[in-house]
């Protein structure tokens, strides 16, 4: 009402000061873009003075002014207009493009260029895509958003960091994550679970070398530059709220023919094992059916609100913004509690010689994430529980702890174990991250600045882990000790500083421009842990992250020792470069950096590598001859050039900045010896030759738009190759080190630089333009990649190394791809005696095959071959509708879960497939499933038989809404309002069997139990004022 | 303005030149190079305890046992021994027990070849030079001791000197290093130099915890009849058993409380917070844990999962006036008075192992008996055995039996030395039952005695794998996937 008032009062004012006085009056308008549409957003400014508005949503604004004085209307990609007031209150403008500036700035890495002058292979994704995405991790909303990103989640867990490789898996044992920069500072791909997605303005990803090279000692594998949302200069306050809720459930798309109780118990009974053993069809016919997944799985209620105040004057601009998310996750005992702040300053001087900005972000998040997740531990797994418990259990006969222990007979009563898991045991990491970077620039002299970034980040994990006194773990390894339970707590903090000091130099000269810079980098990286492990929990006092209930040490046992643990670790990276860049007359231009790069990681080896790139490009639409034609505009890129890399492990438990950070050296440890005593063992065994992962990248592409600009997309040819592979070459187990603590990690390998692979593929983006009017747009939009992998060399004789890393299923061959199946074929079932049929390395049936001799390389592996996705966008009269389906083609995994489901011993045990009741029989012999008492059946774990291909299309995103049209927003104070509905993984189709064709274990493709990405649906709502 | 800012950029570029090596030239905190490994006496003595903790016998006692007719599948069984075949017979070149004992048993090499290229290296005082001779003594010991069991578990035929072992590796290996497998000739050969060079070293005479002399002699005996040598194995064994006599039947049960060790010329000692106390994995021949977690998760009651119990077939053989069915069977085991007839034999036939109960604190966790001197008498039986004396193997086992029984046993009588040598077999079931002999034992001695694996009917209704003839290609070892994957070119073993 009050806001009413205001307007009406404003109205009042506009007639009498006009009327009255004349000089002072409020100027009204519609800004149009060149195609007439209404163009928000539009910055208007009064020469000469602080005094400014921005257009509305539907292009109006209104502002006070003198008769006289000039406004200035700018707006990005459109030519900035100034028109002069005079007697008219009304000023109607439609802008014109800037064909200088066109409609996109590109990100290059340290500079800016525009989308024509840009040398470089480049997608963005902007805000649009991303925000109130129901997903906790940003990076994996890109999935299938942009051409050759390939996003493999891991695990459905809340915020957990999916894999992301770019133009392929660029090496064996390296770390091939893209390096994430977030507004100038670089991180890690586990910084998102702490990010908020909403302040995310837009996403560039580099690909080719050309782009990358500059980021050289750490984007070999590509590089993902999010910027974050900034205030406008001369912009009023807006203040944006959004509301999220969301339901997330399991999705329903397993296809492994479950057996009920009664097949169940039948198929016991013919095994004569479990509790089917025995019994007659009435007391079988007696049992209810648990479907376990429901008992594990939930449908999970989410919510995220999210306000941000956006505003700037003339000389300063600020954006602040607060989000808390609350995301149980469908998993019982999962959840991820998340509340970000962020706050975004830029500020320049009169003259605009100075300029700064900076940006700080706290994340604070608690994260209850069960562990053991795709482990065989019957007891430790819930995951394992949801899909392997028998279907004839009860969840209403779950005892306690102490009874299900007295109980005995532990694996048939899986589920009673994992639900007593759930009740007692719980595990939670709380997470502080500080994101904070300072820019600051000066104009020196006529085009030179000198420019300074300092970026830091400290990331704190606090974990507790609590097992109850009166847990069934806490009991079963008790043994003596008296109380049970256990307690973990460990802290684990990292700081990393990048600073970056730089001269550069802009300017241009008639048709000439020259860009240039000389840079000096700095990198530092500080890390500790240190947590104990306590044994003893008085029950009354029991706590998670609370010590009252500890037992001390006594003088008769030492059952109540606790063990401690303490680490610290440094990092760092030292890097000068060059760049330059040349345009001529906006037709040609050429870009490149050299760049001289020395980590610790070579120390004592091979300290400093040499990178660089060179990149051109030729915008044919320029060329005089060219003319109007079809072709609205084109431009040609090439770009070659060199990248290192220094990411040594690609498992990385402790970021990839802090692992393996030593490898050059022989080192010895001591360790409890043979009776307890401090002993010395050998460690590790250095390799002090260990260099730079050099990827040398070539791309040819070409930027077009076509058909009166409807037809808008880049397609790009990009050859990677990768040498010098870090690889974990296999040597001789003579060389073994201490095992006796974990021998199934001690497989002896050596790191080495060794091998050289090669990707090579094209990335294709388009978007068409099907309708394009004042009320109805609709467009459609195709994001493609292909990816060849080839190993071209090896390090060993034979050109093959068998089983790398210890994972039994796969070798790496040349010629052939990267963990590439090797395995036994399966050939069906005997259908004389109903054992298991198998090739031979020439292609024979045989029963028996050699395990050693007569597996073959498959040709199939788990990255695809195909990738994207498609979609349209509509819009009608404030109405929106977009879907984008996701697809993968030539995807193969090993498809474990039905393994376990089929395997004949599982029996009485666990849930079985309903494949088996047309297990081969004397009666039955033509089936292609195996008898249940094959003899050869422990030979199928090295076969194929359960290798399935796992491609995909799947309805990954959806979104409708309605943008309320401004004219019933007028008095109500409000400037926006959004309702919309989205969806993720609605729909899918794959001939994979399992729970999620997505969800994988990229560095074992044979891990089953995992737990799986939801199906998640929200609706929201979006104000602004 | 402009001076302020130029003279912040000048100092922040110097300050940044100065400062790149602080980012470059990093030394982890914390980290032992080699180069400082061994520094002095004190570090050789840690250097020795090290070595001594890799050896372990849990791989041998979890393979000999499942694969064999030692056990029967328990209530608790999980898939453990079937899905991976083991327990059906299953064995080849990327099974986990070659590669286990592979891995293991190239460590401890790799261990001692390195602290005795230390001991060449380290000046010590002269008051410590005798400890020192004694630590080379003892690696020497472990290296030789070593060698054979890669011997025992990989060569065909131990009486075969041109039969092939594994890689001799009595030097530190460099990394690119592709060996290829010496005969069992070069073996014994740098077995015995290894052995008189200890025997000149070392003065401790016994110490069942450590190496001594008597490790050494007995280590002697056993390679003379694993060669079959026989010549000197009667005297040898019968001087070194007056000195460690047989345990009586309260003293026999405490060797396996870990409370005593009478009659035990070596074991490896496994104590609370030591490096194997742990779990272990479990239903894999890497095992390297509780020794007990190879047959049950939590302990040896019938509360505490047993997963494999005492096969059937071995536990109809032991008697239960003898102590070692004490030590053996678990008291609250299911005993069924006719298993054949039980419907659900597996959970009414409960026979639990209770020779790993544990020790005060932490069950399933046991020394590990690695040399007992009752294998004296059956290395005696069995040279009498080869030399045809039947009536000496039978006062020998009746000399053993006597003492396990407390008191006078029937002697038994043999008409042919297959005879004699099934009963040194079957007797030798029991007295080493789970203690890692029941394979090599139908290796050596199963065609003489004309036995083989031959489980009970019940044990193996779950795969139909009920007997395996002694002279079967899988008493050898497979050289494992690991090694061959880095070293095609090696021998491998017939049959595989």
């Amino acid at each position: 009402m009050k806001t009413k008032i205001h307007w009406l009062g404003l109205l009042f004012l506009v007639f009498s000061t006009s009327f009255l006085f004349a000089q002072q009056k409020t100027v009204t308008g519609t800004v149009t873009d060149s195609g007439g549409l209404p163009l928000p957003g539009v910055n208007v400014i009064l020469k000469g003075t602080n005094t400014g508005t921005q257009t509305n949503f539907d292009g109006n604004y209104d502002i006070i002014a003198e008769t006289g004085q000039v406004l200035i209307f700018s707006y990005l990609g459109q030519k900035t207009i100034e028109r002069t007031i005079g007697n008219s209150t009304i000023i109607d403008l439609q802008m014109k493009d800037d064909t200088e500036a066109l409609e996109e700035v590109v990100v290059q890495g340290y500079r800016t260029a525009t989308k024509a002058t840009s040398s470089i292979a480049i997608s963005t994704v902007t805000a649009e895509t991303i925000t109130n995405r129901p997903n906790a991790n940003a990076i994996q909303t890109l999935s299938g958003q942009v051409p050759g990103l390939n996003i493999t989640a891991s695990s459905g867990q809340p915020g957990a960091p999916p894999r992301v490789n770019l133009r392929g898996v660029g090496s064996i044992n390296g770390n091939t994550d893209p390096l994430f920069i977030i507004d100038g500072a670089p991180v890690d791909a586990n910084a998102f679970r702490s990010l908020g997605n909403n302040d995310i303005a837009s996403i560039s990803v580099l690909k080719d070398a050309g782009a990358t090279a500059i980021y050289g000692n750490r984007g070999a594998n590509g590089v993902v530059i999010i910027k974050t949302r900034q205030g406008g200069y001369n912009q009023k306050l807006q203040i944006n709220y959004s509301g999220v809720t969301e339901f997330s459930s399991l999705q329903d798309i397993q296809d492994y023919d479950l057996l009920n109780s009664q097949e169940q118990l039948r198929l016991e009974r013919d095994q004569t094992t479990g509790l089917g053993n025995g019994l007659t069809d009435a007391e079988i016919a007696q049992f209810s059916t648990t479907d376990w997944a429901d008992v594990f799985f939930r449908t999970a209620a989410i919510q995220q609100h999210t306000v941000s105040l956006s505003s700037g004057s003339k000389n300063f601009t600020q954006y602040t913004s607060l989000q808390f998310r609350d995301q149980p996750a469908i998993l019982l005992n999962s959840r991820l509690t998340r509340f970000n702040f962020r706050n975004n300053l830029t500020g320049k001087s009169n003259n605009d010689k100075f300029n700064f900005s900076s940006n700080i972000a706290i994340g604070y998040s608690q994260n209850d994430e069960p562990n053991n997740i795709g482990g065989a531990g019957i007891n430790r797994n819930l995951v394992l529980g949801a899909f392997q418990s028998l279907p004839y259990l009860d969840p209403a006969d779950l005892g306690t702890g102490a009874e299900i222990f007295a109980a005995g007979n532990f694996f048939p009563n899986t589920p009673f174990l994992l639900l007593d898991l759930v009740n007692t045991f719980e595990r939670r990491e709380d997470e502080l991250q500080i994101l904070g970077n300072f820019d600051a620039s000066y104009e020196i002299w006529n085009g030179l600045r000198a420019n300074v970034r300092l970026s830091g980040e400290y990331r704190q994990q606090i974990l507790n882990q609590t097992e109850f006194p009166n847990s069934f773990n806490a009991l079963i390894f008790a043994g003596p000790q008296d109380p049970p339970g256990f307690q973990i707590q460990d802290y684990e903090g990292q700081f990393l500083y990048n600073q970056v000091t730089s001269l550069t130099y802009n300017k241009s000269f008639g048709k000439h421009t020259v860009d240039g810079g000389a840079y000096i980098e700095y990198f530092r990286g500080f890390f500790s842990d240190f947590g104990f492990n306590a044994d003893g929990l008085v029950p009354a006092l029991a706590a998670p992250g609370d010590g009252s209930a500890f037992v001390p040490d006594n003088p008769d046992n030492d059952l109540f020792v606790d063990t401690i643990n303490a680490n610290r670790l440094t990092s760092g990276l030292f890097s000068y470069f060059f760049q330059g860049d040349y345009d001529y007359d906006r037709r040609f231009g050429i870009t490149g950096t050299v760049r001289r790069d020395a980590s610790f990681r070579f120390s004592e080896s091979n300290r400093f590598g040499t990178f660089g790139s060179v990149a051109a490009r030729w915008n044919i639409s320029e060329e005089e001859w060219f003319g109007d034609s079809f072709v609205n505009s084109l431009k040609l890129r090439g770009s070659w050039g060199v990248t290192g890399n220094q990411f040594i492990s690609n498992t990385a438990p402790r970021g990839i900045n802090f692992d393996a950070p030593d490898l050059t050296r022989d080192l010895f440890v001591t360790n409890p010896g043979l009776g307890g005593q401090n002993a010395l063992f050998l460690n590790q065994i250095g390799n002090n030759t260990l260099q730079w992962e050099t990827t040398e990248e070539i791309n040819i592409g070409a930027d077009f738009t076509l058909f009166n600009n409807r037809l808008r997309g880049s397609v790009d040819f990009y050859d990677r190759t990768t040498s010098d592979l870090f690889l974990a070459a296999p040597i001789s187990p003579i060389n073994v080190q201490e095992v006796q603590i974990n021998i199934n990690d001690e497989f002896p390998t050596l790191s080495t630089n060794s091998g050289e692979i090669k990707n090579s593929g094209v990335d294709v983006s388009l978007t068409y333009d099907l309708v394009r009017s004042k009320d109805l747009n609709l467009s459609v939009n195709l994001v493609g990649n292909y990816n060849k992998q080839e190993i071209i060399d090896l390090p060993t004789d034979t050109g093959e190394i068998i089983n790398p890393g210890g994972i039994g299923s796969i070798g790496l061959q040349e010629r052939g791809l990267i963990n590439e199946y090797f395995l036994v074929r399966y050939a069906g079932v005997n259908p004389e005696n109903g054992n298991l049929l198998f090739l031979d390395a020439d292609g024979n049936e045989t029963e028996n095959p050699d395990v050693d001799t007569d597996r073959v390389f498959l040709g199939t592996n788990l990255s695809p071959d195909y990738q994207g996705s498609f979609g349209f966008d509509l819009n009608y009269k404030g109405l929106f509708l977009s879907t984008q389906w996701n697809y993968a083609i030539g995807i193969d995994r090993l498809d474990n879960d039905l393994a376990g489901f089929s395997d004949p011993t599982n029996i009485g045990t666990f849930r079985a497939t309903g494949d088996l009741l047309r297990a081969w029989t004397p009666e039955n012999t033509n089936t292609d499933v195996p008898s249940l008492t094959a003899s050869n059946i422990a030979l199928d774990g090295n076969s194929d038989r359960f290798l399935q291909s796992a491609d995909f299309l799947r309805l990954r995103f959806a979104t409708a809404g309605y943008d309320l049209p401004s004219q019933y927003l007028q008095g109500t104070g409000l400037n926006k309002i959004r309702v919309f509905v989205q969806g993720e993984n609605l729909l899918t189709f794959t001939p994979w069997r399992g729970f999620d064709p997505e969800t994988v274990n990229t560095f074992n493709p044979g891990q089953s139990r995992l737990f799986p990405t939801p199906k998640v649906f929200s609706v929201g709502l979006e104000v602004g004022f | 303005m402009k001076n302020i800012f130029k003279l912040i950029i000048l100092i922040g570029s110097f300050g940044v030149i100065t400062s790149c090596n602080d980012a470059i030239d990093i030394v982890q905190p914390g980290r032992l190079g080699a180069e400082n490994a061994f520094q002095n006496f004190a570090d050789l003595e840690s250097g020795l305890l090290g070595t001594l903790a890799t050896i372990d016998n849990t791989t041998q006692m979890q393979f000999n046992s499942i694969f064999t007719d030692e056990v029967g599948i328990g209530d608790n069984n999980g898939g453990q021994g079937l899905t991976d075949g083991t327990y059906g017979f299953v064995l080849n070149a990327g099974s986990n027990a070659p590669l286990g004992l592979w891995l293991k048993f190239y460590s401890t090499l790799n261990s001692a070849n390195r602290l005795i290229e230390a001991i060449e290296l380290v000046d010590v005082e002269p008051g410590e030079q005798a400890r020192e001779n004694e630590i080379l003594g003892e690696v020497l010991a472990i290296r030789a001791y070593t060698h054979f069991q890669i011997l025992t578990y990989f060569s065909p035929d131990y009486t075969d000197d041109d039969a092939l072992a594994g890689f001799l590796v009595d030097f530190v290996p460099t990394v690119d290093q592709q060996l290829d497998r010496a005969t069992n000739g070069e073996f014994f050969s740098l077995i015995e130099s290894d052995l008189s060079r200890a025997r000149s070293l070392i003065t401790t005479q016994r110490d069942p915890q450590g190496i001594s002399l008597d490790f050494i002699s007995f280590l002697q005996i056993k390679i003379n009849v694993y060669r079959e040598n026989y010549g000197q194995v009667d005297t040898m064994a019968a001087s070194l058993l007056a000195d460690y006599p047989l345990a009586n039947r309260d003293e026999y049960e405490d060797v396996f409380f870990d409370i005593g060790d009478t009659e035990v010329i070596f074991k490896l000692l496994r104590v609370i917070n030591g490096p194997y106390d742990r779990q272990g994995a479990t239903g894999n021949a890497f095992a390297t844990g509780w020794a007990g977690a190879n047959w049950a998760f939590v302990d040896a009651t019938i509360n505490g999962a047993p997963y494999f119990d005492i096969g059937r077939a071995l536990f109809n053989m032991i008697d239960p006036a003898d102590i070692r069915y004490n030590v053996l069977v678990g008291e609250t085991s299911i005993i069924s008075p006719d298993p054949a007839a039980e419907s659900d034999f597996i959970n009414n036939d409960v026979l639990l192992l209770s020779k790993y109960e544990g020790k005060p604190g932490q069950p399933l966790l046991n020394d590990l008996k690695i040399f007992r001197s009752s294998e004296l008498v059956f290395f005696r039986a069995e040279a009498a055995a080869a030399n045809n004396n039947l009536s000496g193997v039978a006062t020998f086992l009746k000399e053993l039996r006597d003492v396990r029984f407390g008191t006078d046993t029937p002697l038994p009588s043999f008409s042919t030395a297959e005879e004699a040598f099934g009963a040194i077999l079957d007797e030798r079931r029991i007295e080493f039952a789970f203690e890692g002999y029941r394979w090599v034992d139908l290796k050596r001695l199963g065609e003489r005695g004309n036995r083989g694996i031959l489980r009970s009917n019940l044990d193996c209704v779950v795969n139909n794998a009920c007997s395996l003839p002694a002279t079967d290609f899988r008493f050898t070892l497979p050289i494992p996937l690991n090694e061959l994957n880095f070293n095609p070119d090696v021998r491998q073993n017939p049959g595989y």
